[in-house]
């Protein structure tokens, strides 16, 4: 005999690698050629695949929303101050590689003639403006849109297209500016910090910079708002507000699209949530097709060490090839799936093309990262401890087929390789709490599904007993295979549940988002209309058939003192949250108004005449005051005390008047004010508004509708986003499910055969599997509704600040949807049983 | 060659333990052909399994070439099958997803022999599968299969030969042919054989035949 491996073994351990590795290779090579090795790799490359594809397409999303956001402030960070700003700021942005570029407004009166002014809101900007988004012109007041990067040239200014017919102007006239006259150039069509930098209330009117100092307008004092826009990369960014921070005075801050534009900033967190979550979930499935595939791969190869261990393979050697075969593979997995994963994001988005809400930014190495990470996770805690037990399997077993399938996947593994899962989620989520929620209704689906593994299929067979012959094959082919069916339907289900869940998350914030900007959201406010001036208005909007909601009666008045003790003015308090005296906007009401919420106290009757003030609870916050205290109040030269009555939440996203204080009807009868009101002014219907400021010169009018249609196209944006990833993600869970069915096909293929050999039925056989599959996928599919409930509720109660609804059709659709699709596909994945012979597959089998 | 001496095998069941092997004694001298009949579930399997070193004894000795089987680890003892011993199963345990070729090559890949490929085509060749060599097992009939389990015991020219109901998935005349072969091939190359089988027409060709009943051995003589 020639000199043998083993006893090389000892002598040459490099050789025995080099052997151990040429082995390796041929293995995989034949193991390739065969299909075995296409089951596990398979599932492997699917597992890189959909983490990189999807990782690296909602990154290339993320980036995108996150360009979209700095869009809404013209810039990725904003300082903004009442007073001007230090130069050395500039100068200390700019040596750090950060793009500047400054803007101010204020309100003012613009000029054409004695005749024809009015207030406008002026912006002034520099060259640069603005950094992120595009500025939008056009030469006429309705004209061609341009896009182009230019700003209105020193001496020129260009306007709203409504100011052109209120002061009676074309291009090429001028308009006086304080004391300075300039040409009108141009009109702006579309600025894209329209929503955070408000100016004053009048029509835009944008000017250069460099005009301010000649129109003498802007003197100490001025209500002027100075802005600095910064653009960079976000460490750099950081650093500099790390530097600013400290050095920030009273009345400046730094802008975030959150703190400026918070409904916008709302919707980009939760959809950043809800794709961070979708990622997740694209983690999870990759690891139940991992865990199918490596358990099937062990199941098969347990007779295979038996042979080879009959031949004199030693335990380590078997350890040894596997574990090289496994890295081989690993390697091989996750350079496929790397590849088709980043085709599959560039081919999304390529496909995707117009569909997509903006341009999708870089997608970075980090989800090429995440496929490695989660294929080497997925190798070392559910591929590799199946494997690694094979060095043990006895070489008996080539005598007496002895295969304990139910010990391929232990306990422990399970519990491990669930622990590594949820470090994955953890980190590529980055939130503990989608983490908690997806575990959650991970943990009531397995122990669910254990449970009914063990009493509902284990029942079959009795109940089968009663049942016609094809129940009774199925029921009992269910019962037999009953550990393995579990885990099985638990793969399914956990299947079902992710889809389910990404759903109805996905639908609750579209419609929330949706409901919070109806179709016939007022789009502008009508402020300062005098008590005599009601008629009027009510007279002009019914002739031009425009509908108005409630008129608020508003008075501005002062908080001076809580409980008889002066508050501090604004300036004079000790710290940023010391109790101090604020001015707001009063206003009396009989009925809580609508949309409000008490945290405190009760509202009064409608004929109450006592002394009271609902007080909004942040506005209470600020002047220190709780249930009961007393407030001493100025309105004009007047003084007068209310006791608070109640502490109320309002919702300052709802497109309503809110106030910080509402009296009794009885406590402002006495102090006549103003009123407002708001209204829908369609896009076709703006220039109502010249006539309405002619004919009612001293109201002033808010206009929101910019602010609306920017907040619906982000909406409109970002749920476009949840829909594509929504449907990566189903598409990943039916591979998944796939999968699954094919992990059971030996058996079953094996079972039928025999059952033809024996005489059975097409007819039989048909029956036999549609029973066992959609039994499987129906209970499965109970399960995950179950699952995606409880998995639906944490997250929208802790991570998207939602109100939980239940959601009934789960319960009915995820037992149809398991029926119909595991039925199918596991119908169909069989089909070959009752197509071929049963001579050849018992063969194959 | 092989010597055991009271050797026992018990299992544990629900009922309790079952002595499936009560005191077993043998031995077959080096070169000659033993065969061990009985009928099912008579011990034949368990037996051949220990003398293999596929399993373990729960008591006596095994001797196996000079090697005393029970004071080996699975390892030590899957060291000496490697060297030293052969199989021929009734199932075939052909790798499916390997060739004709390749099963046989693969003893000779596990001993690191550069010549593999070379010896299993002349063995194949020497079972009259020369025209199979790339033909996959579920493409071949029992009686090659079994021919090709045949040639994969000899290629690694082991000592002992252990063949457990070779011809027990065959119809008779595919039978008659294999063990004609296998005992060509055993005469050629002087293996010690063993034979598990209910087959009294094999038994008789042995040198030796030994009978067992419900775990007992006793020898049926020459």
């Amino acid at each position: 005999m020639c000199g043998s491996l083993w006893m090389r073994a000892s002598y040459a351990p490099s050789a025995l690698k080099l052997m151990t590795r040429t082995l390796t290779w041929k293995f995989l090579l034949r193991d390739w050629r065969s299909g075995e090795l296409s089951i596990l790799l398979m599932a492997l490359v699917l597992a890189v695949c959909v983490v990189v594809g999807i990782s690296g397409f909602v990154s290339r999303l993320q980036v995108a929303l996150l360009s979209e956001s700095a869009r809404f402030l013209a810039a990725d960070a904003v300082i903004v101050s009442r007073t001007e700003l230090p130069e050395a700021w500039t100068n200390e942005a700019e040596r750090l590689g950060l793009k500047t570029s400054a803007s101010l407004g204020f309100p003012s009166m613009a000029v054409a003639d004695i005749e024809r002014m009015t207030l406008v809101s002026v912006k002034a900007v520099s060259a640069g403006y603005p950094l992120k988004g595009n500025l939008q012109w056009s030469v006429d007041p309705y004209g061609a849109v341009q896009s182009d990067g230019a700003i209105p040239l020193p001496g020129q200014i260009w306007l709203a297209p409504r100011l052109f017919s209120l002061l009676e102007v074309t291009s090429g006239e001028t308009i006086t500016v304080g004391e300075r006259q300039l040409t009108i150039s141009g009109a702006v069509r579309g600025e894209p910090d329209a929503t955070t930098a408000v100016f004053g209330f009048g029509p835009r009117l944008l000017m250069h910079v460099a005009d301010i100092p000649s129109t003498g307008v802007v003197q100490p004092g001025s209500r002027v708002e100075y802005r600095l826009l910064l653009g960079g990369e976000a460490d750099v960014i950081g650093a500099f507000l790390e530097w600013l921070t400290p050095q920030l005075g009273q009345g400046q801050r730094v802008d975030s699209v959150t703190t400026s534009q918070p409904r916008i900033g709302d919707t980009l967190d939760r959809a950043q949530g809800f794709l961070l979550l979708a990622g997740s979930l694209a983690v999870v499935l990759a690891t139940a097709a991992i865990l199918l595939a490596s358990r099937r791969f062990g199941e098969r190869h347990t007779q295979y060490v038996a042979i080879l261990k009959s031949l004199g393979a030693q335990s380590q050697e078997i350890s040894r090839l596997y574990g090289s075969f496994l890295l081989v593979l690993g390697c091989l997995a996750i350079l496929l799936g790397c590849t088709v994963g980043w085709a599959i994001q560039v081919g999304f988005i390529w496909a995707l093309g117009s569909l997509l809400p903006t341009t999708p930014g870089p997608a970075g190495w980090e989800p090429l990262m995440m496929g490695a990470v989660t294929a080497l996770v997925c190798l070392l805690f559910f591929a590799w401890p199946p494997l690694s037990r094979l060095a043990d399997a006895s070489p008996l077993h080539v005598l007496r087929a002895e295969v304990d399938i139910a010990r391929m996947q232990r306990v422990r593994d399970l519990v491990l390789g669930g622990a590594a899962v949820v470090g994955l989620m953890w980190w590529y989520s980055g939130s503990a709490m989608v983490t908690f929620a997806v575990v959650a209704g991970l943990m009531v689906v397995t122990l669910l599904g254990m449970m009914i593994g063990r009493t509902l299929l284990a029942g079959g067979h009795s109940f089968g007993g009663f049942a016609g012959s094809i129940w009774r094959v199925a029921l009992a082919g269910l019962q037999r295979r009953r550990r393995a069916n579990s885990l099985q339907m638990v793969i399914f289900a956990i299947a079902i549940m992710l889809m389910l869940m990404l759903t109805v998350v996905r639908s609750s914030l579209i419609s929330q988002w949706q409901a919070q900007l109806p179709p016939d959201v007022p789009n502008h406010f009508l402020l300062n209309l005098a008590p005599e001036q009601r008629g009027q208005l009510q007279t002009f909007f019914a002739q031009r058939d425009l509908q108005t909601e409630t008129l608020y009666p508003m008075t501005r008045g002062r908080v001076m003192e809580l409980n008889g003790a002066a508050l501090p003015r604004w300036e004079e308090a000790e710290t940023e949250t010391a109790p101090r005296q604020r001015e707001a906007n009063f206003t009396w009401s009989d009925t809580q108004p609508a949309g409000n919420q008490l945290t405190a106290g009760e509202w009064w009757p409608a004929d109450a005449t006592e002394a009271w003030v609902s007080v909004e609870e942040g506005f209470a916050r600020d002047i220190g005051a709780s249930l009961g205290d007393q407030l001493t109040l100025r309105i004009g030269a007047d003084s007068f005390t209310v006791a608070v009555r109640n502490i109320r939440r309002v919702d300052w996203q709802s497109m309503r008047p809110n106030f910080f204080m509402v009296f009794p009807r009885s406590v402002l009868a006495a102090y006549p004010g103003m009123y407002m009101t708001s209204f829908l002014l369609t896009p076709d219907r703006k220039n109502l508004l010249n006539e309405l400021v002619r004919e009612l010169p001293t109201v002033t009018v808010i206009e929101l509708d910019i602010v609306i249609k920017e907040m619906r196209a982000v909406v409109d944006q970002v749920a476009r986003a949840l829909e594509l990833v929504l449907g990566v993600i189903l598409l990943a869970g039916a591979l998944v499910l796939v999968a699954g069915v094919q992990s059971s096909l030996d058996g079953r293929l094996r079972e039928a055969a025999l059952l033809r050999a024996l005489g059975a039925s097409r007819g039989l056989l048909l029956g036999t599997l549609w029973i066992e599959f959609l039994v499987l996928g129906g209970l499965a599919g109970g399960l995950a509704g179950v699952g995606a409930e409880a998995a639906t509720y944490a997250l929208q109660t802790r991570v998207f600040d939602m109100t939980w609804t239940p959601t009934p059709l789960m319960w009915w659709l995820g037992p149809v949807i398991g029926a119909v699709v595991v039925g199918c596909l596991g119908v169909w994945s069989c089909r070959h049983v009752v197509r071929t012979p049963p001579v050849v597959l018992l063969r194959e089998t | 060659m092989i010597k055991v001496n009271q050797l026992l095998k018990t299992v544990s069941t629900a009922d309790g333990d079952l002595d499936i092997l009560r005191g077993i004694d043998l031995e077959i001298a080096a070169g000659t052909s033993a065969a061990i009949v009985g009928a099912s579930g008579s011990g034949k399997s368990t037996l051949l399994g220990l003398l293999a070193g596929m399993d373990v004894a729960s008591g006596g000795e095994i001797m196996l070439d000079g090697e005393q089987l029970g004071n080996l680890d699975e390892d030590q003892r899957a060291r000496v099958r490697a060297e030293k011993v052969g199989f021929v199963f009734q199932s075939f345990q052909l790798l499916p997803a390997l060739t004709a070729r390749e099963n046989v090559m693969l003893p000779l890949e596990l001993s690191g022999r550069k010549d593999a490929g070379d010896v299993a085509n002349r063995l194949l060749g020497e079972v009259g599968l020369a025209g199979r060599l790339d033909h996959y097992p579920t493409t071949l009939s029992g009686g090659e299969q079994q021919r090709v389990a045949i040639a994969r015991a000899f290629v690694s020219e082991p000592k002992i030969l252990f063949a457990d109901e070779p011809t027990g998935n065959l119809d008779t005349r595919t039978g008659e042919r294999i063990i004609d072969l296998l005992f060509r091939l055993n005469a050629g190359a002087g293996t010690t054989l063993v034979l598990v089988t209910h087959d009294e027409r094999l038994a008789r060709r042995c040198d030796v035949r030994f009978a067992m009943d419900a775990g007992e051995l006793r020898s049926l003589g020459a």
